[in-house]
């Protein structure tokens, strides 16, 4: 994709109104005024060509507005900007539509979940779709809702799942042509994980892709007797779309019981995998299992990124993804064909890859009642934050955990809706994992640099033309590293924990950069 | 002594589980024993709050699966405690009722570090999560050995304890506050701070160590570490902070600047003592 010249910009911008077209989302990355999908673009890139803030600049970066959000709770958005205004979607079912040039609220949105819901990790939210004037956001108890770009009003609510059973959403929808793409959390209660897509005018269901295949379909052979009703393969994290391929990418979490694989056994798929799925009819085109019969709750949904890599002097149409076993992973994304597997952290359940594209297991990893050490920890690796590649340099950044954790397993019982993990993990007090940026080079997976933090960080990464990685650290920091070393080249302690991926665009011809922090919103530019 | 309620209602001594069961054996709670209204009026609310799952085993399990999701970070996989109270004890400081039990894990206990997880577990769970509480307390709750008065010498003057560490309004500020140490910490965790103190460290309390750029040192306890930025205060209480990028170097090690050598300091009959005092250190000391 070339850098688009101004006058294109400009006018491009100037159509860019209060809608977004199906066409927008495409060119989505055409468009320097606007963040109109989760990835930034349907391929999932996170990175703008915007140069104006770059290496040289980036140290007269300075606040520009603060939106507090009056929600208290893990905010994970990634803010969607269009029409003059920027929607930001918050904890605990919330949601603002904010004032571009001051920060102001426009409207909120606001609906209080049902008493009495069991969460596995609190009710963080990671941000809207956009079609048309509507907005889709999910609801932490199970339901999709559409509001009304310019005023919020709720235009319809679909339930997607029962929360009693233990199903929550948490991720932000995907839009592709006029449907709404979404995935469920909820393995760790014993449910059995799907994609859905639901009619972007009516909010009608469409087609539902199960990740955990019944018994007599082809897959649920790698499955024991019934476990694959409680099965998991949660779909949390947002997946990315091929327009050319009409392929929807998304990955995989967790089965069930995480900690307890013996009422399981089998590879259990298509749990811990990467699904290629029709966009029209939800059904399964491929698969790639990253870690069959996992038992370290070692899900697969960090963001698979579309990319063209060159390997063997072949341009292939690639998938990669950081998975949280530890392993980058660049797949061939028309067959899901592996080409590359590469370590990137600290790793000792498998001695690596085989011929066979499967991992060759180190005995003894199991998680156990006394505990089993193993690497890395429950986490990861690399988890769910945002994950960028840069057309700048060609590399492929994201978040590590550095570490390794004692992995327990205790027999239990199912009851539905009840936390069904059959055990935990924990640490080692004198051992503390630490955080990394990583960036690696997609088309050999090897490691180029890393940036080294404190402790692990869920802030995602933005890569720019201006030579940057903006991330943030578990500490408050939002940072600016050169894209090229990972050097910092600029910091701003925003006063709330970050686990939100920045964000940039265009204002009147001026270059922005948006982050969540703790319990706000606020955006940054280059002081005059 | 301000909390006398407190005591009185608790008969004066430690809770255990078998109190419990003489207090469930009771025509009426414990509480309607006690001689303020504002109580019986606490505890009629309570009654009406108690656990629905009393006597179904299937709760304790259940509960346990909760536990082991949310509280062996603090309390151990089996509940023992560690940087949390030993909840095998069958001993609960922040009252000892079901629904005492049910409040602290909803709710907290404000200035310790026990959160509240109203918001991440619902409710019939934290039930659940009490019935397992109360299935692993050990019937024959360990006996405290040693002699709080001797041991309370042994802090003040022989150790010179509170030089760095504060009971109440006396002693130092640089180490932990342990005034309420008592109920935070299990005795085994307490044992092993006084022996090795660096095998764990409370958070916020590592080794900060700065070499400014014209070489000078500088130790003390962390105040604050993060990525870009240290801060510490020496033995001397002197508080200081820095940017890493105007130093040489800004390190933090998981080790405490608390004297190892406790253990040859002390006979073993001391340490008992001193353990003894430690774990007499709760609430009411706080108010004396």
């Amino acid at each position: 994709m070339k850098v688009i010249g101004p006058l294109l910009a400009m006018v491009l911008a100037a159509l860019a109104g209060s809608t977004v077209t199906e066409q927008q989302l495409r060119d989505a990355q055409m468009d320097p005024a606007t963040w109109l999908t989760y990835g930034k673009n349907y391929l999932g890139w996170r990175y703008s060509e915007l140069t104006e803030i770059n290496t040289r600049t980036v140290s007269r970066l300075v606040p520009r507005w603060i939106f507090q959000t009056g929600f208290v709770g893990t905010n994970e958005t990634t803010p969607l900007v269009f029409g003059g205004m920027m929607f930001v979607t918050g904890p605990s079912n919330s949601a603002a539509a904010l004032d571009l040039l001051t920060g102001k609220q426009i409207w909120g949105y606001h609906k209080a979940g049902p008493s009495g819901l069991d969460l596995c990790c609190g009710q963080p939210n990671r941000g809207f779709a956009a079609l048309g004037d509507k907005l889709f956001k999910a609801n932490i108890e199970g339901t999709l809702v559409s509001l009304d770009a310019r005023s919020g009003g709720v235009l319809w609510e679909r339930e997607v799942a029962d929360y009693k059973q233990g199903f929550t959403m948490t991720g932000a929808p995907l839009v592709v042509k006029n449907k709404v793409l979404v995935g469920i959390a909820g393995a760790e209660f014993g449910t059995r994980g799907f994609i859905d897509a639901y009619d972007a005018a009516t909010g009608e269901r469409v087609w539902r892709f199960y990740t955990v295949p019944a018994k007599g379909e082809p897959g649920g052979e790698t499955w024991e007797g019934e476990s694959w009703e409680r099965g998991g393969g949660s779909t949390w994290i947002t997946g990315t779309y091929d327009p050319d391929l009409n392929l929807v990418y998304w990955g995989t979490g967790n089965p069930g019981p995480g900690m307890d694989g013996d009422g399981r056994s089998g590879d259990n798929l298509y749990t811990c995998s990467l699904v290629a799925v029709d966009a029209d009819t939800g059904k399964l085109r491929w698969h790639y299992q990253f870690t069959p019969h996992d038992t370290h709750d070692w899900d697969a949904v960090a963001d698979p990124v579309l990319i063209d890599i060159v390997v063997k002097r072949q341009k292939i149409k690639a998938v990669v993804q950081a998975n949280r076993n530890g392993f980058f992973y660049a797949l061939d994304r028309t067959n899901g064909k592996l080409l590359t597997a590469a370590p990137y952290t600290k790793i000792d359940w498998t001695t690596g890859i085989g011929t066979d594209s499967r991992p060759v297991i180190v005995s003894g990893k199991e998680p156990s009642e006394q505990g089993t050490r193993a690497c890395p920890g429950l986490g990861g690796g690399h988890n769910w934050s945002a994950t960028s590649y840069s057309l700048d340099t060609r590399l492929f950044y994201f978040g590590s955990t550095d570490g390794c954790e004692l992995f327990y397993r205790h027999k239990q019982e199912f009851h539905q809706g009840q936390w069904f993990q059959a055990s935990t993990n924990s640490s080692f007090p004198d051992e503390p994992s630490t955080g990394a940026v990583v960036a690696v080079d997609p088309a050999t997976g090897k490691t180029m640099w890393r940036y080294e933090m404190l402790e692990r960080s869920s802030a995602g990464m933005l890569a720019t033309g201006g030579g940057l990685v903006f991330t943030g650290d578990s500490q408050g920091y939002l940072i600016a590293l050169d894209s090229r070393t990972g050097k910092p080249l600029w910091h701003f302690q925003t006063g709330g924990k970050m686990n939100a991926p920045p964000i940039t665009y265009n204002l009147n011809g001026k270059q922005q950069v948006a982050v969540a922090a703790g319990a706000s919103v606020m955006t940054f530019v280059l002081a005059n | 002594m301000g909390t006398w309620w407190y005591t009185a209602c608790r008969g004066g001594r430690d809770v255990t589980l078998s109190d419990l069961d003489i207090a469930r054996a009771r025509p009426y709670p414990r509480y309607l024993y006690c001689r303020f209204a504002i109580l019986a009026l606490a505890l009629a609310h309570t009654q009406a709050h108690d656990n629905p799952f009393v006597g179904d085993p299937k709760a304790a399990d259940g509960g346990g699966a909760v536990f082991r999701q949310y509280c062996v970070p603090c309390h151990g996989i089996y509940g023992k405690g560690g940087r949390g109270p030993d909840l095998t004890r069958g001993i609960y400081t922040a009252g000892d009722k079901n629904s005492d039990l049910f409040r602290v894990i909803s709710n907290g206990v404000p200035g310790t570090e026990m959160a509240g997880f109203a918001s991440d577990i619902r409710e019939e769970d934290i039930w659940r999560v009490v019935s397992y509480i109360r299935s692993i307390a050990r019937r024959d709750a360990a006996g405290i050995t040693g002699d709080r008065a001797n041991g309370e010498m042994v802090f003040w003057v022989k150790g010179g304890c509170g030089a760095c560490h504060a009971v109440g309004t006396r002693g130092g500020r640089l180490g932990p506050d342990l005034t309420r140490t008592g109920e935070q910490r299990s005795r085994a965790y307490l044992r092993e701070s006084v022996l090795e103190p660096s095998k764990d460290i409370s958070p916020g309390y590592a080794t900060i160590t700065i070499i400014k750029r014209d070489g000078a040192k500088l130790i003390g306890v962390e105040r604050g570490f993060d990525d870009f930025s240290a801060q510490l205060m020496d033995a001397s209480g002197n508080y200081y902070s820095f940017l890493k990028s105007d130093v040489r170097s800004a390190n933090r090690e998981m080790h405490s600047l608390m004297p190892d050598n406790y253990g040859s300091v002390f006979n073993s009959a001391e340490i008992d003592d001193l353990l003894a005092y430690l774990m007499s250190l709760r609430m009411a000391e706080a108010t004396r």
